[in-house]
């Protein structure tokens, strides 16, 4: 199989292909898949990514590094500041910038705001391309009260720019800590409907439940990462394995799931958003409510020749950045590894065999994000 | 599973949904009617930029081209010359490509002089593009119409109804008071 297109085998009448995307609304975004069907079954398929590349690693070579960070918001854009934090940290780590335990503690309360944020987008419209539209309309609700107090702190609802070396921008609203109490009680009573309306319904059973199963071992040698590789029963996190910012001093764990199947990927993405909420209630308890929220960084942003890898865990997986320095205030080079990006790596092998109109619950509940696949 | 007990797995499940959709219709939602109800910003809220003025009509902007350079999109162009009498620089262009802005407010943490601001005016939608291409006119205008703004330098400013420029009050700072009171500590490298 040619891995640009799919040519029609020469004899074979029953096959047909047919283009999914990439303005179809079940792709979350500009995703083409070339379907070679046979009846209801696909028989290949072949992804197309880049319909959304902006060139965001070699505009970044050409930006000084605190201006990087705006351009890392863009990536990934339904989880915010999750983006910023693995190239801050690779940058802290050059410099040797010590973080105040409150400012690491805001930003892991920013970080677990937006995995629920963004668990709640992918709840929505994964509910929607199975034929659900209220769930869709709920988790909206939801995620704009989570908008609505980063705007408050950060100054924008979805690409905040908040983060900076050393800590975070501005210290946060006087109601954070209140508000966001306040929203995981709210959040705590809508997550029962949303075991209701999502895990507990037959229809999503059967849709579910079986389709799109991903061995472990297939998980690992595709290199997928996050909520997807321990709905396979791996029990690999960046934030146990390779802890960050405020991680060590919070109780939570890890979900994972034996099955491997999409019904199974839907129950980790669940129990991820329930140690949201226990991380959050913590980080409430924990946060002093004045102090520093900026370390001492110096004023222009020199780090020595070297490089850097960090990684943290954000909603889809591992999100990695290498950031190369020439020793100059421009990184010579700045490598992101997509979580979404290399999740999409199994739809070839979780689409072939499967029925067509299984493909869109598989393909949502890998949660691709475009921004960040195509950069 | 027989039939019976599909039929009931069924009724249950429509049963929830609907009780679920219940609570929720006398339940209060965040969004509002916009054009009718204007949404209560946060004072920090970045949605355009403008350059204030001092209360005399003055420029703040003491040109020193801290925005230009901080500006990670590279939309903001100034032009600049000395002041032959006196001290400092004299703006002869200033244009903010509100276009390719990308409303990261770095130019806004960069100005020393709380010059360039962010402001609460959402309502950009205009059929020509052009129109965003903002000169030091359009941006002062901006700050003419603006009730408040923020900078992180002075905090939240008010304009009162006779024109002048005033602090406002603690409760409607952003982030704490102790921040705008201590200058963000730093050293040079
Ligand atoms: S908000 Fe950001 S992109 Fe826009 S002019 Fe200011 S620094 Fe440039
Ligand atoms: S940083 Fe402020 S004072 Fe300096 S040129 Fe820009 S607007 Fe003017």
């Amino acid at each position: 199989m040619s891995t640009m297109s799919l040519e029609p085998v020469r004899g074979r009448t029953d096959e047909m292909i047919v283009n999914m995307g990439p303005q179809h609304p079940a792709t979350h975004g500009v995703l083409r898949v070339v379907l070679g069907l046979e009846g209801e079954r696909i028989t290949r398929a072949v992804p197309h990514i880049g319909y959304l590349h902006r060139n965001h690693e070699k505009i970044e070579e050409a930006r000084s590094y605190p201006q990087v960070i705006a351009y890392t918001d863009r990536m990934d854009y339904v989880s915010g500041t999750q983006n910023e934090l693995p190239f801050v940290l690779a940058v802290e780590d050059m410099l040797g910038i010590e973080v105040p335990d409150r400012a690491k503690k805001i930003r892991t309360m920013f970080f677990e705001l937006y995995r629920l944020a963004s668990h709640l987008v992918w709840m929505g419209t994964a509910m929607l391309d199975l034929g659900a539209i209220s769930p869709f309309l709920y988790t909206f609700w939801d995620r704009e009260i989570i908008l609505g107090i980063v705007e408050k702190t950060a100054g924008a609802r979805m690409l905040p720019n908040y983060y900076t070396f050393g800590g975070v921008r501005r210290d946060v609203h006087p109601d954070f800590f209140k508000d966001t109490a306040d929203f995981l009680d709210h959040m705590e009573r809508r997550m029962v409907d949303y075991e209701h309306l999502v895990l507990e319904s037959p229809v999503v059973h059967a849709r579910t439940i079986g389709v799109g199963v991903l061995s472990k071992e297939r998980a690992i040698a595709r290199g997928v990462s996050g909520p997807v590789l321990r709905a396979s029963g791996v029990a690999y996190d960046v934030r146990k394995a390779f802890p960050y910012d405020a991680y060590p001093d919070v109780e939570f764990e890890i979900p994972t799931s034996p099955d491997g199947d999409t019904y199974a990927r839907f129950w980790v993405r669940f129990q991820e958003m329930y140690q949201s909420i226990r991380i959050l209630r913590q980080l409430v308890e924990l946060t002093p409510k004045t102090g520093p929220h900026k370390g001492k960084a110096p004023a222009r942003i020199k780090p020595p020749a070297g490089e850097r890898y960090r990684a943290v865990e954000n909603s889809r997986g591992e999100l990695g950045v290498l950031v190369v320095s020439d020793g100059t205030d421009k990184p010579y080079r700045v490598k992101h590894r997509g979580a979404a990006f290399s999740n999409l790596q199994i739809v070839p092998d979780l689409f072939v065999g499967a029925k067509f109109s299984d493909s869109i619950a598989i393909l949502s509940s890998l949660d691709p994000v475009f921004g960040e696949i195509d950069r | 599973m027989s039939l019976l007990q599909e039929v009931w797995q069924a009724v249950k499940a429509i049963g929830t949904g609907m009780a679920t959709v219940h609570k929720r219709v006398y339940e209060d939602a965040p969004t509002e009617f916009y054009p009718y109800v204007k949404p209560d910003l946060p004072p920090v809220s970045v949605q355009s930029l403008a350059l204030v003025e001092n209360e005399d009509g003055s420029e703040r902007c003491i040109v020193c081209l801290q925005c230009e350079r901080a500006c990670p999109a590279q939309v903001i162009t100034i032009e600049r010359h000395r002041n032959p009498e006196g001290k400092g620089f004299l703006i002869d262009r200033f244009d903010i490509d509100l276009v390719n802005c990308m409303y990261c407010a770095a130019c806004v943490e960069a100005c020393p002089v709380s010059s360039i601001v962010t402001i609460q005016d959402f309502e950009m939608s205009t059929y020509d593009l052009q129109t965003l291409k903002a000169d030091i006119d359009f941006l002062h205008e901006q700050a003419r119409r603006a009730r408040q703004w923020y900078s992180p330098k002075f905090g939240v400013e008010l304009r009162t109804e006779d024109g002048r420029i005033e602090k406002a009050p603690p409760e409607m700072q952003p982030g704490g008071l102790a921040e705008l009171l201590k200058p963000a500590e730093e050293v040079d490298s």
